[in-house]
């Protein structure tokens, strides 16, 4: 089954290129003949995994891009055809009928649920482990529970790379595991109090008693102890320094590594895929990601003398709006904002807008008009009112493109927009287009 | 001054229920109510002799546990306090908290998600709300909400608890946030106890 499955799957992707459309059907297909191919196949030597609730697009596609410039082979799932068969589809392109993957490198970006069904065939040589937050309540409930699922799934073989600055994944150290560490110093952007007030957890995973800060990067990352044990904040293996978002840099011992882009979550995304390639000893590595990162897009545009962004935010993720705003907040000149979606999740039928809570939207400044748009912008209203903005700054529209008169006429420099992945489409040719 | 407990706001604020205190405050403000809001952290001492209001949201279960084990050390001054018609609102998960009153029974489950659609007589209209809980309500008596959709006490269709003026109810939202009407419910409640 497994030869048939995968002929169907190749035949499926030749299908999927000829009329110029990617999906993870094939995988889905092939899965459905031989739903235990995943363990059929023959993996490379060289195996990794990128996990987490936010940030595994970007750091997995960093580390694949670079190995393929220092002339490796890589299969690489592309950003978010992350599930079984996202996976699977990309492991069809890159095998042979017999199921061997041609590649030196596998990178594959994970969903952080999906971790139990996959890394028991898998057993990878690294797991590295972006984050966990507060993401899709109606699906992952509360953070223990993919830690939980997490932890007890990781092979004794796999070595994870992950972040100090986060406290909580500091409960996966066992005598038996090895870990490798990265972290962000503190920086001219840490906070010496903390400005997000909905933290996924605040004690210390050993004792339960309240962690103490110096100082926070974000949200919970940060420089912690325990004032009950010996838990602490231990910075280790990989240290990043002086970060510079206007200059997009960061350094690493002495050298100096492009971002490729402004913003924190950036920032992090770059250190940890660093972190992975420096263990693997590529070499020329901060070269290799200063010259990937130089040829990145702006994140902004300008037309009819305005400043437009837009950020890609994880639905139901209130930490991936929390980054968005941490941004918006460093720009102090008078903003138009637009909010909105034209779906929460494609996943199930629920309109959870708990996570709206959760969002710091307290953090907005300088506004002239926050737009609100799509088939939530009602809840999105009461949330800004109870945020404490003024009702007559708040404009509700059924969607993007109705706010763009309002907006065009506005005196406002600079507008950004906060949204999924479904808007952008939208934004750019609303707004982008000649007046 | 009406004074508002939340109690241990930062191990209880799974799904934003800090937004029922942002509901309250903003419509106490509205009013010219003078008010003050009180954080009970883990390391400080409630004093349910002071409360006008208190207010617990859901949390992970480890800290639903590190909770009960708090509270129930308080287990006199709070029957004390419901018997003085003060008011306590118990929201989501955070209802496993209070089986130690002995004033009902909790059932835990398998996680019940999705929309609630619910009536109440405390006040008109529908109420919009959400579950997402691995506890639920068993007893059947005192309910508080009649779902139209949602998962009730028992496997009925009927939510919640209230004894005088504590309310224990599963649903989310966070539910004064996203229902105006049942947040002037409690506005006119603290006003009477003003008076």
């Amino acid at each position: 089954m497994k030869i048939i499955a995968i002929i169907i799957g190749k035949i499926l992707l030749f299908i999927g290129k000829l009329l110029k459309r990617g999906s993870s059907l094939p995988g889905k297909i092939a899965l459905k003949i031989a739903p235990n191919l995943l363990v059929k196949f023959k993996y490379p030597l060289n195996r990794i995994i990128v996990t987490g609730s936010s940030g595994k697009g970007g750091t997995s596609s960093l580390i694949a891009q670079v190995l393929r410039e220092q002339g490796f082979k890589v299969c690489h799932n592309t950003n978010g055809s992350n599930l079984s068969s996202g996976l699977t589809t990309a492991l069809i392109a890159q095998s042979s009928l017999t199921g061997k993957i041609k590649a030196d490198y596998l990178v594959l970006e994970l969903d952080e649920r999906y971790n139990k069904e996959v890394l028991k065939y898998l057993k990878p040589n690294y797991l590295v482990l972006t984050n966990l937050t507060k993401d899709q309540p109606p699906r992952q409930h509360y953070v223990d529970i993919v830690f939980d699922e997490l932890a007890s799934c990781i092979p004794k073989e796999t070595t994870i790379v992950t972040l100090m600055d986060e406290p909580l994944l500091r409960a996966l150290e066992t005598p038996e595991r090895k870990i490798i560490y990265f972290t962000l110093a503190k920086n001219k952007y840490s906070n010496q109090k903390q400005i997000f007030e909905n933290l996924n957890n605040t004690l210390c995973p050993n004792c339960q008693v309240k962690l103490e800060y110096e100082y926070y990067n974000f949200e919970t990352l940060g420089k912690y102890k325990c004032p009950n044990c010996s838990f602490k904040y231990l910075p280790k293996d990989v240290i990043a320094t002086d970060l510079d978002l206007e200059k997009e840099t960061f350094n690493i011992e002495k050298e100096t590594i492009k971002l490729g882009g402004d913003t924190l979550y950036e920032a992090y995304n770059t250190l940890a895929a660093y972190t992975l390639l420096k263990e693997l000893n590529i070499p020329r590595l901060a070269k290799t990601i200063n010259q990937i990162h130089s040829q990145k897009t702006l994140p902004y545009f300008q037309n009819n003398g305005k400043t437009y962004r837009y950020f890609n935010c994880k639905s139901e993720n209130a930490t991936t709006f929390n980054h968005a705003l941490f941004k918006i907040s460093e720009t102090k000149e008078l903003k138009d904002i637009i909010i909105g979606w034209s779906i929460i999740s494609k996943r199930y039928p629920h309109t959870d807008v708990s996570w709206l809570y959760d969002i710091e939207f307290e953090l907005l400044n300088n506004v002239h008009k926050i737009y609100l748009c799509g088939p939530n912008k009602e809840d999105l209203k009461t949330r800004l009112i109870l945020a404490g903005f003024n009702e007559e700054i708040l404009i509700v529209k059924n969607n993007l493109t109705e706010c763009k008169p309002d907006i065009l006429n506005s005196e406002a420099p600079y507008v950004f927009c906060l949204s999924h992945y479904d808007y952008q489409d939208i934004f750019n040719k609303t707004f982008k287009e000649e007046q | 001054m009406l004074k508002i407990a939340h109690l241990f706001p930062e191990e209880l604020d799974l799904y934003g229920e800090n937004g029922n205190i942002k509901a309250l405050t903003y419509y106490l403000k509205k009013e010219n109510i003078p008010y003050e809001i009180i954080n009970i952290e883990l390391n400080s001492q409630p004093n349910f002799k002071e409360y006008d209001f208190v207010y617990l949201g859901s949390g992970r279960k480890k800290n639903l546990q590190i909770i009960k084990n708090i509270l129930k050390e308080y287990k006199l001054e709070i029957l004390d306090y419901i018997t003085k018609n003060k008011i306590f609102l118990v929201t989501g998960n955070a209802i496993s908290i209070f089986d130690f009153l002995d004033l009902y029974e909790i059932e835990e489950t398998t996680f019940k998600v999705g929309n609630v659609t619910a009536t109440t007589s405390l006040c008109n209209g529908k109420i919009k709300a959400f579950q997402n809980t691995e506890y639920l309500i068993k007893s059947t008596n005192n309910l508080l909400f009649t779902l139209e959709q949602g998962f009730g006490n028992n496997n009925t269709m009927l939510e919640g608890y209230q004894k005088n003026n504590f309310y224990a109810t599963t649903l989310i939202g966070p539910i004064l946030a996203r229902n105006k009407e049942l947040t002037k419910y409690f506005i006119n409640l603290l006003k009477e106890n003003l008076n």
